[in-house]
């Protein structure tokens, strides 16, 4: 057997820890000559004893017993070497920190703590101000608020409400932004559903027609029905008309419509091509314009008239309308003049057949429809007279008195009459 | 002669080939044994108990001798109960498989 420090080692199944201080031969601790002694005659005499048959078990047990305190041995003396070595080379007790510093971050063992010694829930009491919006958000709920303000969350749909916002800006619109935004966001929250039912107020004047922030509204739609979505439809046209009493083209910009057919992003000239080919309803679930045919059944020809006539002015019609008589009603009405008819739902000013109509309709919207094809038929020159008279109160009492500018209308179309 | 020369060799080529496995037994047994140790903090208890007695003794003086002196027999005690069981149990498996040389 060589020697060497590291072949010792090796033999004694030490790990390569550095040879001792000193690696002179006459200086080598007296321990490790021993053991190597003892190793090497412990295996000799253990290779004799097997060679020999008939070890019992007595015999294996003491071999086994010894094997193993040599291993034990070898690795108390491996230690010794390295901490010797640590000694003499100054880095033992490195890894040591002063007495001030262990007190400093003593295990903390108390009840509500953790180790380090914080609270548990401190944060759920905290609350912190959002940068966006300067509200006040608990700080549990912190992250996905910020999600949703900031827009740039997976599930935040405010990319589309940004643009309305935008394009709001863009046209400052004077009137009814809130209202818009509210509607407009009708479909994305829930929260502004409430705001809109507070509104509900200013919208009485919609009575006669369904609400169209109740919750009937999208059922009206999910049965697929074609009046049914006639109905969701026209009632739309209310809200239109109600935003202002010109025919802006802010309007169509105030009215969110997802993209697709979003005609807020449109022109007036690519509206109108749209409009000569598709069936353009606003539909008032999704308000998306209607991309089928101009003979879709879903609408009525009523409801493209009106669509067009809001989006292109009181002279617009459709592209095949069947009679003349529509382009001679509304010469001289504006969208006012529309509000004023469609209001008369419930009047019994109108014939008969039309009041009845209307009546038995008179929560499904279906009112518009009867009433505006029965006037435009017969009543084309009082509807002018009246609505011209009723048309400037519609126009400034829009959101403020929706009940008083009904009853004038029937008084008006009495002297008419 | 001849043959009697070969079986020698024979002979000790199997002796040779004999120690050799036992000592990589035994190397193996001490790099497991060594880290099971590490394991169950039995070096960091000895390493507590070094730096008393290196602190009673002085940085500057102390020698190998001394801290075997000290080391070893604790060393021997503290070893748990288990770690000594399983390589007991290796040991006489490994003489059981090569008692019959």
């Amino acid at each position: 057997m060589r020697r060497g420090g590291g072949s010792h080692q090796r033999c004694l199944g030490l790990t390569p820890t550095p040879p001792p201080p000193c690696v002179q031969p006459c200086c080598r601790p007296l321990c490790y000559e021993q053991s190597e002694r003892r190793l090497h005659k412990s295996l000799q005499m253990k290779m004799e004893e097997m060679s020999l048959s008939g070890l019992d078990n007595s015999k294996l047990e003491a071999i086994a017993q010894e094997i193993y305190a040599d291993l034990v041995e070898d690795s108390c003396l491996g230690f010794c070497f390295e901490v010797h070595r640590a000694v003499k080379c100054g880095y033992f007790f490195l890894d040591d920190t002063d007495p001030d510093s262990m007190k400093d971050f003593e295990i903390v063992d108390q009840p509500g703590l953790d180790i380090f010694g914080q609270v548990f829930n401190q944060w759920k009491s905290k609350e912190c101000v959002c940068p966006n919006c300067s509200r006040s958000i608990a700080a549990s709920r912190f992250a996905p608020h910020l999600e949703k303000c900031l827009g740039m969350g997976r599930n935040s749909s405010r990319i589309a409400n940004r643009r309305i916002a935008n394009s709001n800006n863009m046209n400052k619109s004077e009137s009814d932004q809130e209202d818009n935004d509210d509607i407009n966001d009708n479909d994305w929250s829930y929260g502004s559903e409430k705001k809109a039912k507070k509104r509900k107020s200013d919208k009485l004047w919609y009575l006669p027609f369904q609400n169209p922030n109740s919750p009937r509204r999208s059922k009206s739609l999910k049965h697929k029905n074609g009046f049914s979505v006639c109905t969701s439809a026209s009632n739309t046209l209310p809200l239109l008309f109600s935003s202002s009493g010109e025919l802006s083209n802010s309007d169509p910009f105030k009215y969110n419509n997802s993209t697709g057919i979003s005609y807020e992003t449109l022109g007036p000239e690519e509206l109108r091509s749209l409009l000569t080919t598709q069936c353009g309803v606003i539909s008032e679930h999704t308000k998306k314009m209607c991309t089928r045919s101009l003979r879709c059944p879903q609408h009525t020809d009523e409801q493209r008239r009106a669509v067009r006539i809001y989006f292109l002015g009181p002279s617009a019609v459709l592209p095949e309308v069947e009679s003349s008589l529509d382009n001679d009603s509304f010469d001289m009405t504006d969208s006012q003049a529309l509000i004023s008819r469609l209001q008369w739902d419930g009047s019994s000013d109108l014939s008969p057949s039309d009041s009845g109509s209307s009546k038995t309709s008179e929560n499904q919207g279906w009112g518009l429809g009867t009433n505006s094809s029965e006037s435009r038929k017969t009543k084309k020159k009082k509807s002018h007279l009246s609505l011209v008279g009723t048309a400037s109160g519609l126009g400034s009492n829009k959101k403020k008195k929706p009940k008083p500018p009904a009853p004038p209308t029937p008084s008006i179309y009495d002297d008419i009459n | 002669m001849v043959v009697s020369k070969m079986n020698k060799d024979v002979q000790v080529r199997a002796a040779i080939n004999q120690t050799l496995i036992e000592k990589l037994e035994k190397e193996n047994s001490s790099e497991l044994l060594r880290a099971k140790l590490i394991e169950c903090g039995w070096k960091d208890q000895l390493k507590a108990h070094c730096k008393e007695v290196i602190k009673e003794k002085g940085l500057e003086h102390v020698t190998v001798d001394d801290l075997v002196a000290e080391v070893t027999p604790k060393g021997r005690a503290l070893v748990p109960a288990s770690v000594k069981k399983e390589l007991l149990q290796r040991t006489r498996t490994f003489l059981a498989q090569h008692a019959s040389l």
